[in-house]
C-alpha cells in the first residue's frame, strides 16, 4: 500500500475509534438508565456479592414474611427522601474470622498498603495524559516548527513514562480487589451490592481507558501530521474524559463510606444510584483529587527529569532534562496553587456534614496530622520558590532579583510558621503549668483558622511574585508605560498583602460563619495576583529586550534536589491525607451505617501512621524508579548532529522515539 | 537614603542591646512589654523590624569595608531567633513548638544562604576552609572538630540513655469531638441542630444577628455597649437571660473560670491545666453553643475516649443545674467575652 492509502486507512480507523469511544459512555450507561424505573419499582435488589449468607438470612426471612405486593419504604439518611427498599441491610459484623479472616498480620495495614499503592499509580496515570493533552496541543498550535517538535517530543516522553505505570496500576487494582475480598469480605460485599448498578460501567470504563491509551501511544508516529494529528490530540481528550469519569466513580465509593446517602438507617439501598454516588462530599473530593493528581503527576515527572539531569553525561542531555523538569514543575505548581482552596472547601463540607467529624479532623484526635500536613504544604511551596530562585541563575540579567531573596524567605517563613502553629500543643505538664493554661496568648492566635488562612495566602502570593520575577528574569520591558506598569504591580502586590493580613486579623472580631466566608476575599486576592499580574506581566514583556539567553542545563544541582524534594513531599502528603480521610470514620466502615467490628478498628498512633506512610512512599519511589529505568531501556540514541544552540530557546530533545 | 540606613542601623543596634540586657536580667524583663491582646502582631512586627535593621547594619558594614562573613550572618541570625523565642516571648513557648520554629528558621536561613551561587560560595567557604585545612589555624580547628564532634554526639547519646524522671509529654486533645447528640435531664439534644432557647429577639424568636449586636465590644476593655446593659433593671428578653446566666456563673463557675472568664479564678491554680480561658480566641469562639452545652452538662467525667488524658475536673453540671440554667450560662459566656458562637448558615 502506498503512503497515502495507509494514511487514509489510519484516518478511518482512528475516526472509527474516536466515534466508538465517544459513544461508549452513553452505551455503558444505558443499562443503568433503563434499570432505574425497575429499581424504583422495587425490582433488581442489589444482592450479588452481598453479605455472607448468615447475615443476609434475617433480611431474607423478613422479606419472606412480608412476601406479597406490599412494598417497604425507607428514608434516605442524607437526602431525607422516601424510597422503596431494594437492598439488604448493612451486615452487622462480629469480631471473628468469618467476617474478618486472619492472616497473622493486621489486615487493615495490608489493605492500607494495597490501597495507597494503587492510588499513587492511579493518580499518576490519570494526571500524565492531561499533561500530554496540554503539551501536545501547545505543540500543534505553536508556529515555531522547532518548538512544536520539542513539545511533541516532551508529550511523548510523558506518555511513555505513564504507560508502564498504567500496567502497574491495573495490577495493583487487581491486588486491591483481592485484598478486599480476602480480608474484608462482608464489607466489600455490602459496598459492591450498593454500587452494583454502576459496577459494569466502572469495569467498561477501565477497558475503554486501556484501549484509548494504547492507541494514543502506539499511534503517535503514524498520526503525526495534518488531520490525523488533530484526531490524535482529540483522542487525548477522550482519554482524559474517561479517566476523570473513572476517578469520579472511584471517589463515589469513598464519598459513600464517609457521608453515606441513598440508603436508609439500616443501610438498605433505596433504588436511586445517583443519590448513592452524589453524596455530601463527592464533589469536593472530585475537585480536590483532580487538582491533587495533577500536582502529584507534575511532581513525579519533575523528579524523573531531575534524576535524569543528575545522571546526565552531556550538556545536551542536561539542557533537555532541565527544560523538562521546569515544564513539569510549572504544571505541578499551577495545580498546587488552587489545591489548598479545594482542600478548604472539602473541610468546610465535612464540618457542615458532621460537626464531630470536622472537630475530630482539625481540632481533636487527628489535629496533629493536620499540622504535619500544613508542614508538607509549606515544604511544597518553599521548594517551588527555591527552585525558581535557583532557575534565575541560568538567566543573564536576573541577578537584580536575587538580592531580594532574603526578604522573600522571611515572608515565606513567617507565613509558614503561622501555618504550622498547632492548636493542640505537645508539652509536658511542667510546660503547661509554666504557660499558665492550655491557651498561649501568641500561639493560641496563630493556631486557629483565621491566622492560618492569612499564612497560606501570604505564602501563595509570594510564590506568584517569585514566578513573575522568574518570567521577567532576563527581560527588560520596552513598552512605553513600563515604569507605570511596574509601580502598578508593586502597589497591587502590596495591597494584596495588606488585604490578606488585615482580613486574617479581622477574622477574630466577627462571627465564625462570617469568618469562614472571609476566606473568599482572601482567596480572591491571591488569585487576582495570580491571574491579573501574570497577564499584565505577559503584556509588559511582549517584545521585551532580552538581557541574555536562558542557558538551559546551567542550573545548580540544588535546584534538582528541590524538585526531588517537591515530588517526595507530594507523595508523603498524599499518603498522609489519605490516612486522615480514611481514619476520620473511626470505627465505621460506612459512617453511622456499618460498624467496623474488626480488632483493628482503632486509630493508630501518629508515630505508627507516619512510619507506615513513609514505607508506602519509599515503596512507591523504589517501584517508580524501576518504571523509569524500564523507560530508558527502549531509548535509541539519536544520531549526533552538529547543532548550533539558539539562545533562549528550549533545547533539542536528547532522545528519539 | 544613607542617613536613613544609619538611623535604622543605630536603632537596630540599640534594640538588640536592650533585648540582650533584658534576656540576661540586666534590664527588667518588661522594659519593652508584649501588650496583651496585641502580642501576636507585635511579635511579627518585632521580627520584621529586626530583619530590617540587620539588613541595614550588614549593608553599612559592607560599605564601610568591614563586611560580616555570610556564614556568620546565617549562624548569628539562627542564634538570634532561638534566643528571641526562648527568652523574649512570655508565657514561655513549649519546647515542641520552639523546635518546629527553630527547624523552619534553619531551613529558611539555608534558603537565603544558597539562594544564588555567590552567596552559597561565600557561605560554604569557611566550612571548606576547615575541611581543607590549608592553614595552621584551620588544621587546628579541624582537629578540634574531629575530637569535639564525637564527644558531643557521645554526650547526646549518653543523655538519651539516662533514666528520665521528667513527667512525660502529653498530646492533650483540647476540643475532643462531641457526640452527635447528648441526653440532659431526659431530653435528647442533637448537637448539629439544637439552638440556645434564650438567644432570642424581642419577639421571642431565635435570632443570632440581634443577640450578636448586644454583646460586649472586643478588645482590651471588653466594654458594654451603651444600650445593652444586662444589669439594667428594665432589661428584658435576651439581656435579662444574660443577667440570669451571669448570676448562675458567679454562683457556680467563677471560682475556677475567673470573674473575667479568663480561666484564672480563685481555685484555678490548684489545677494543671488551669481551667479554660474563654477570652482566648481558641476556645468558645471556635465552637458551637451546643458543644459548650454538652461540655458543661457532662463535665470532665463525660469526656470521650479521645479526650485522653481527660485532664479536666469540671463537674457534670447537669447534676447541679437545670437545662435552662446551663443554656443561660452559655449565653452569658458568649456575651461577656464578646465572641460569637460558631454557626453553619
Amino acid at each position: 500500500m502506498g503512503g497515502l492509502t495507509r494514511k487514509k486507512l489510519w484516518s478511518i480507523v482512528a475516526l472509527g475509534a474516536m466515534i466508538g469511544l465517544l459513544l461508549l459512555p452513553t452505551i455503558m450507561l444505558l443499562p443503568t438508565i433503563m434499570s432505574l424505573p425497575a429499581l424504583a419499582g422495587g425490582g433488581g435488589a442489589p444482592a450479588a456479592g452481598g453479605p455472607p449468607p448468615d447475615v443476609a438470612k434475617p433480611a431474607d426471612a423478613a422479606a419472606g414474611k412480608d412476601a406479597g405486593p406490599k412494598v417497604e419504604k425507607g428514608r434516605d439518611v442524607y437526602y431525607k427522601t422516601e424510597g422503596i427498599v431494594t437492598g439488604a441491610p448493612a451486615p452487622k459484623t462480629a469480631d471473628n474470622s468469618q467476617f474478618y479472616p486472619r492472616y497473622n498480620f493486621e489486615s487493615r495495614v495490608l489493605l492500607w498498603f494495597a490501597n495507597q499503592q494503587h492510588l499513587y499509580y492511579g493518580s499518576f496515570v490519570l494526571a500524565v495524559p492531561i499533561f500530554c493533552m496540554i503539551i501536545e496541543f501547545m505543540g500543534i498550535v505553536s508556529k515555531d516548527r522547532a518548538m512544536a517538535k520539542k513539545y511533541d517530543q516532551l508529550a511523548y516522553d510523558f506518555i511513555k513514562i505513564s504507560l508502564t505505570a498504567y500496567s502497574l496500576t491495573a495490577i495493583l487494582g487487581g491486588i486491591l480487589i483481592f485484598t478486599f475480598l480476602t480480608l474484608y469480605p462482608a464489607f466489600f460485599g455490602y459496598l459492591s451490592s450498593i454500587f452494583r448498578p454502576v459496577m459494569h460501567v466502572y469495569a467498561l470504563m477501565f477497558v475503554a481507558e486501556s484501549g484509548t491509551i494504547y492507541i494514543y501511544y502506539y499511534g503517535w508516529d503514524k498520526m503525526k501530521e495534518g488531520l490525523l494529528k488533530w484526531i490524535h490530540v482529540s483522542m487525548s481528550v477522550v482519554l482524559n474524559v474517561i479517566g476523570t469519569v473513572l476517578m469520579m466513580l472511584a471517589n463515589s465509593w469513598i464519598g459513600f463510606m464517609m457521608s453515606p446517602a441513598g440508603v436508609d438507617e439500616q443501610g438498605r439501598y433505596l433504588g436511586n444510584i445517583w443519590h448513592v454516588i452524589h453524596t455530601a462530599l463527592w464533589n469536593p473530593l472530585n475537585v480536590h483529587r483532580i487538582l491533587g493528581n495533577m500536582a502529584f503527576g507534575g511532581g513525579v515527572v519533575a523528579a524523573y527529569a531531575a534524576y535524569r539531569f543528575l545522571a546526565s553525561k552531556t550538556d545536551e542531555e542536561r539542557a533537555h532534562y532541565d527544560w523538562m523538569g521546569y515544564i513539569a514543575m510549572a504544571i505541578g505548581v499551577a495545580f498546587l496553587i488552587p489545591l489548598p482552596f479545594a482542600g478548604y472547601w472539602l473541610m468546610r463540607e465535612v464540618y457542615a456534614y458532621r460537626q464531630q467529624m470536622g472537630i475530630t479532623l482539625m481540632g481533636g484526635l487527628l489535629a496533629w496530622l493536620f499540622i504535619i500536613q500544613a508542614t508538607m504544604i509549606g515544604i511544597l511551596f518553599l521548594s517551588s520558590n527555591y527552585y525558581l530562585w535557583q532557575a534565575l541563575g541560568r538567566m543573564r540579567g536576573a541577578e537584580k532579583y536575587q538580592r531580594y531573596i532574603k526578604y522573600m524567605v522571611f515572608v515565606l517563613v513567617v507565613g509558614f510558621l503561622i501555618f504550622i502553629t498547632p492548636h493542640t500543643i505537645v508539652m509536658t505538664p511542667a510546660e503547661l503549668k509554666a504557660m499558665g493554661g492550655q491557651q498561649h496568648p501568641v500561639l493560641g492566635n496563630y493556631g486557629v483558622m483565621s491566622a492560618k488562612n492569612g499564612g497560606i495566602n501570604v505564602i501563595i502570593t509570594t510564590t506568584v511574585l517569585t514566578f513573575i520575577w522568574y518570567m521577567r528574569g532576563n527581560k527588560l520591558s520596552t513598552v512605553s508605560w513600563a515604569k507605570f506598569g511596574n509601580i502598578f504591580m508593586g502597589v497591587f502586590f502590596a495591597c494584596a498583602y495588606v488585604n490578606i493580613i488585615w482580613l486574617a486579623i479581622y477574622g477574630y472580631y466577627i462571627p465564625a460563619n462570617v469568618r469562614v466566608g472571609l476566606s473568599v476575599p482572601q482567596v480572591a486576592t491571591t488569585l487576582s495576583c495570580l491571574f491579573f499580574m501574570t497577564a499584565l506581566n505577559g503584556v509588559m514583556m511582549r517584545g521585551a529586550k532580552q538581557m541574555g539567553p536562558i542557558e538551559w542545563g546551567k542550573i545548580s544541582v540544588r535546584s534538582q534536589y528541590a524538585l526531588i524534594m517537591l515530588a517526595t513531599a507530594f507523595t508523603w502528603m498524599m499518603g498522609l491525607m489519605g490516612y486522615i480521610r480514611s481514619s476520620v470514620r473511626l470505627f465505621w466502615h460506612v459512617n453511622e451505617i456499618m460498624r467496623d467490628n474488626s480488632p483493628w478498628a482503632y486509630t493508630h498512633t501518629t508515630g505508627f501512621a507516619a512510619n507506615m506512610i513513609s514505607f508506602n512512599v519509599l515503596f512507591f519511589w523504589v517501584t517508580i524508579l524501576f518504571v523509569f529505568w524500564l523507560g530508558t531501556l527502549g531509548v535509541k540514541k539519536a544520531p549526533v548532529e552538529a547543532k548550533v544552540p539558539i539562545p533562549g530557546r528550549a533545547p533539542e530533545p536528547a532522545v528519539g522515539h | 537614603m544613607k542617613g536613613l540606613l544609619w538611623i535604622a542601623g543605630l536603632a537596630g543596634a540599640v534594640a538588640v542591646v536592650v533585648l540582650v540586657l533584658m534576656i540576661f536580667g540586666l534590664l527588667p524583663a518588661n522594659t519593652v512589654k508584649l501588650v496583651e491582646g496585641y502580642m501576636p502582631m507585635q511579635m511579627l512586627f518585632e521580627l520584621a523590624f529586626f530583619v530590617g535593621v540587620f539588613s541595614a547594619i550588614s549593608f553599612l558594614l559592607n560599605k564601610s569595608g568591614f563586611p560580616l562573613p555570610r556564614f556568620w550572618q546565617g549562624i548569628a541570625f539562627i542564634a538570634f531567633i532561638l534566643m528571641y523565642l526562648k527568652y523574649r516571648v512570655y508565657p514561655p513557648i513549649p519546647f515542641s513548638v520552639r523546635a518546629m520554629y527553630g527547624t523552619v528558621t534553619i531551613v529558611g536561613v539555608f534558603m537565603w544562604m544558597s539562594g544564588n551561587e555567590e552567596d552559597w560560595r561565600k557561605f560554604k567557604q569557611p566550612i571548606l576552609n576547615v575541611l581543607d585545612a590549608g592553614t595552621r589555624f584551620h588544621k587546628t580547628l579541624r582537629t578540634g572538630y574531629l575530637i569535639g564532634i564525637p564527644i558531643l554526639l557521645w554526650g547526646f547519646s549518653y543523655n538519651s540513655f539516662l533514666p528520665n524522671l521528667d513527667e512525660p509529654i502529653e498530646l492533650r486533645t483540647v476540643h475532643p469531638a462531641p457526640p452527635a447528640s447528648t441526653k440532659v435531664h431526659g431530653k435528647t439534644f442533637v448537637l448539629q441542630t439544637s439552638q440556645n432557647p434564650y438567644r432570642v429577639n424581642p419577639e421571642g424568636k431565635y435570632d443570632q444577628e440581634y443577640t450578636n449586636a448586644q454583646i460586649v465590644e472586643q478588645g482590651m476593655g471588653r466594654l458594654m455597649k451603651p444600650n445593652a446593659n444586662p444589669w439594667d433593671p428594665k432589661a428584658e428578653g435576651y439581656l435579662k437571660y444574660v443577667r440570669e446566666g451571669g448570676e448562675i456563673f458567679f454562683q457556680n463557675c467563677h471560682f475556677c473560670h475567673g470573674d473575667n472568664l479568663n480561666g484564672r479564678g480563685l481555685h484555678a491554680f490548684a489545677f494543671n491545666p488551669i481551667p479554660a480561658n474563654f477570652t482566648d480566641p481558641g476556645t468558645i469562639a471556635q465552637l458551637q453553643e451546643t458543644f459548650i452545652f454538652w461540655r458543661v452538662s457532662k463535665g470532665g467525667i463525660g469526656l470521650p475516649r479521645e479526650g485522653f488524658p481527660w485532664a479536666s475536673v469540671m463537674p457534670p453540671w447537669e447534676q447541679h443545674l437545670t437545662t435552662d440554667e446551663i443554656w443561660k450560662v452559655v449565653l452569658f459566656e458568649y456575651w461577656h467575652t464578646g465572641y460569637y458562637p460558631r454557626t453553619w448558615d
